[in-house]
């Protein structure tokens, strides 16, 4: 139970670590990682979340 | 009071959110209580939502800006084009002089003015990127769809110096209904004439 929680909560510092950084810049090549890099690190931290909530 | 930019607020956002999940990771056995599991459910949840549809749609509202349209090598010609220093040229005319905000120059000229308008513009721009880095940009360059006067008339109609020209009254029928084009029926054809760059001289703006 507890692994799932890091596991999604490693996802999520990166998903955000990622978003935070693509702001820093106004380029298409910004806008790309925020949409994929840390669209998926996101989607995955909050639904691996949520699968741990549900399983709990 | 100064009010919190869009940028700052995602930032505030993702640190707080960062910091409870940090705090998590190292005691994970306070989601045993209620409360516990209240302010998981905020940290792990909410607030990485909030921060990313924010951050989205300051993202979205940026890429309006000219330095995010040339940011793609491939629009670097477009770019030039804009500092040619013949005023015959329109999208350089209308640049220098700042006829269209000089930072959303691109948006402000190849919007669609139509209902949904700014909807269907962000979605080709989206298109415009997926194609840029995961697809195959055409060539040469062209717009899906030739160019609308209705974009020229959304500022040039009504003003004085476009409704004091008798050839503009005399067809203005015809430019409403794009039976005529302002730029590709022999009036304004001077566009971004890239093929011919090399032998332009370029304005440079004073610091």
């Amino acid at each position: 139970m507890e692994r799932r929680l890091r596991i999604s909560g490693v996802l999520l510092i990166l998903g955000l670590i990622v978003e935070a950084l693509t702001l820093c810049w106004n380029t298409a090549a910004s806008f790309m990682s925020f949409m994929i890099f840390g669209g998926i690190l996101l989607a995955g931290g909050v639904l691996s979340y949520l699968y741990f909530l549900v399983s709990e | 009071m100064q009010a919190v930019s869009p940028q700052s607020l995602v930032f505030i956002l993702i640190g707080t959110s960062i910091a409870v999940i940090c705090l998590f990771l190292i005691r994970p056995s306070i989601t045993v209580s209620r409360e516990g599991k209240i302010l998981a459910f905020v940290a792990f949840f909410i607030l990485p939502v909030l921060a990313t549809g924010i951050g989205a749609s300051e993202h979205f509202e940026r890429s309006k800006q000219t330095q995010f349209c040339l940011s793609c090598h491939i629009m670097e010609p477009w770019g030039k084009s804009l500092h040619v220093d013949d005023l015959s040229h329109i999208p350089a005319a209308h640049f220098q002089n700042h006829r269209v905000p000089a930072d959303e120059a691109c948006y402000t000229c190849h919007t669609d003015y139509a209902m949904y308008g700014t909807l269907r513009t962000k979605l080709e721009g989206l298109h415009h990127v997926y194609v840029n880095y995961l697809g195959k940009p055409m060539d040469p360059i062209h717009l899906y769809h030739p160019y609308s006067n209705r974009e020229c008339l959304h500022c040039h109609l009504g003003a004085r110096s476009f409704e004091s020209n008798a050839l503009h009254v005399a067809i203005m029928p015809d430019l409403k209904g794009d039976k005529v084009s302002c730029i590709s029926s022999g009036c304004h054809d001077a566009i971004h004439n890239v093929d011919t760059l090399g032998q332009e001289k370029f304005w440079k703006p004073t610091d």
